[in-house]
């Protein structure tokens, strides 16, 4: 068992070293294989990120007339929260309105000089409602339309926000869609370029094979040494992959975060190295074993 | 109970017959020369023998059993009681003369110390010692021959199975490989020679097995090539 063992491994060796410009045109394309592989993990990350980051901005606001009591409204705050679609719910009351519009206003002189003529505070409390799911928006919406404390309120601002939300809801389900599809597209294309390569690989050896075949070889004894370096093949080409991957995410992790403002992709990828690197090699070392498998399936039969 | 048996067997390719009606018996350590023009179907007697390919018509025996009718397991194990050399050596290009003879006896799981003696043992019958880590382009034409007699020998064969082996060589390596033939021979090994050349089958003076379009025309106890 250990000398078999051995054996396999010292032929698989063998082959990938006398066998050299083979294994560097399996290695390559494995490389580009696996780049591709590993850019769909971190567009789809990305992808998910931009998705939720759209999401939390959407909210629905509720705002009361001035008359209202802060404690009525924290009441309908509280009998809201019941609701199973409704994950949290901000009171802002008007001193915090105002003082956040002061804030945002500070540089413009002409609207500090206006409210300070006003001598009162216009705004309005406000209830800022986040739901669990984009699709439940609209629902909220209505129910709230029909809740016998609509007339307290002097609008709700879905109806502006209604586009927005149903785009970024379509957004977000092209989007989930698109990159399955993309991902199923582009998984199946590295996995046809891998499995050619290795195919005319053990094509330009088949005749080796049949000369095992005659001298009366075993399958399996045939079969391992080739699975096991379509295996190092394809740990090898994910290292590569690797070192690819390092400097152009730091090179582009820059770049990314002036379009996304808050969205590191720097820091995703060292977060989840060892997860990349794993699926990475797993996804390699199964496409050399796979191929290598149906590749050399041809030539072993009786 | 003779180690080869043809009976009644027939090969055709699209209507193409290549041997017709071939009926004979090999019994053990005997010494067969087939004789016969090139494209004769001396190869495809000897393909259909190791089981490369099967007879349109007949059956063929090996010790007795049926080789069609054996499970793949048992065409492997029938294929390690056969030794083959062929005119363009079959050697395998990746591997040292040594890891070649080597490899034959690996696949049986031999340890490691046995497979070393018995190949290396192998490698100076052929008088290839010295040339033990060559690769087959490093080696001449007739010590690739002598490498893949090695091979041949390794599972101490019932029978030696020679296509053309002398087809590639010059006549001295030539006659090197056929008296390395007769000497395992003479150990018991029973040989087919599938040859063309005259020279070596009248020298020889063993039995012969003549073939023409196909059939069996003459078969002798001490022939000579006679077509």
């Amino acid at each position: 068992m250990f000398a078999n063992l051995k054996r396999i491994f010292k032929t698989a060796w063998q082959g990938i070293n006398r066998n050299s410009w083979l294994t560097i045109a399996c290695i390559v394309m494995m490389v580009i294989s696996l780049t591709l592989f590993t850019s769909i993990i971190i567009f789809n990350y990305a992808a998910n990120y931009l998705i939720n980051y759209l999401k939390e901005k959407v909210d629905i606001s509720l705002y009361f007339k001035t008359d209202v009591p802060e404690e009525d409204i924290l009441k309908i705050r509280d009998e809201l929260l019941g609701r199973e679609e409704i994950l949290s719910i901000d009171y802002i009351s008007k001193e915090e309105a105002l003082k956040k519009f002061e804030k945002r206003t500070s540089s413009n002189p002409l609207i500090k000089k206006a409210l300070e003529e006003l001598g009162e505070n216009p705004l309005a409390s406000s209830l800022n409602i986040k739901a669990r799911g984009t699709e439940q928006y609209q629902k909220i919406a209505k129910d709230i339309e029909n809740a016998p404390f609509k007339d307290k309120l002097i609008t709700i601002d879905l109806a502006e926000n209604q586009r927005v939300i149903n785009q970024i809801h379509s957004l977000a389900k092209a989007m989930k869609w698109g990159s399955f599809l993309t991902m199923g597209v582009l998984v199946f294309i590295s996995l046809v370029i891998g499995f050619n390569t290795i195919r005319m690989a053990i094509y330009a050896l088949h005749e080796e094979i049949e000369i095992m075949k005659l001298v009366g070889a075993t399958f399996w004894f045939i079969r391992w040494p080739f699975l096991l370096e379509g295996a190092l093949q394809g740990f090898f080409a994910s290292l590569i992959a690797l070192a690819i991957f390092i400097p152009l995410i730091i090179w582009l992790s820059p770049k990314v975060e002036m379009i996304f403002a808050g969205f590191n992709l720097a820091s995703y990828f060292w977060a989840n190295l060892g997860f990349i690197f794993l699926i990475q090699t797993a996804f390699g070392m199964f496409l050399g074993i796979v191929s290598s498998f149906l590749a050399i399936n041809r030539y072993l039969k009786i | 109970m003779s180690l080869v048996y043809f009976k009644n067997v027939s090969k055709s390719y699209n209507g193409n017959i290549i041997l017709d009606n071939v009926t004979f018996e090999v019994e053990r350590g005997e010494f067969v020369c087939l004789v016969g023009r090139s494209g004769v179907g001396k190869t495809t007697l000897l393909r259909i023998l190791y089981h490369e390919e099967p007879p349109t018509k007949g059956r063929v025996f090996f010790e007795d059993k049926d080789i069609f009718k054996l499970k793949p397991k048992e065409v492997i194990k029938l294929r390690r009681k056969m030794g083959m050399i062929f005119q363009d050596f079959k050697l395998l290009n990746s591997k040292t003369a040594y890891e070649n003879v080597a490899f034959a006896l690996e696949m049986t799981g031999y340890p490691e110390e046995t497979v070393k003696k018995e190949a290396k043992e192998l490698l100076r019958l052929v008088n290839l010692s010295d040339r033990l880590d060559n690769f087959p382009h490093q080696l001449s034409a007739g010590e690739k021959q002598r490498v893949a007699l090695a091979r041949a020998l390794i599972h101490r064969p019932e029978i030696i199975l020679a296509d053309e082996p002398t087809g590639n060589l010059d006549p001295i390596n030539g006659w090197e490989i056929i008296k390395l033939l007769l000497k395992i021979n003479e150990l018991g090994t029973a040989v087919i020679l599938a040859t063309h050349d005259k020279e070596v089958v009248n020298t020889l003076n063993k039995r012969v097995i003549s073939i023409e379009n196909g059939k069996i025309i003459r078969d002798e106890k001490e022939g000579k090539y006679l077509i």
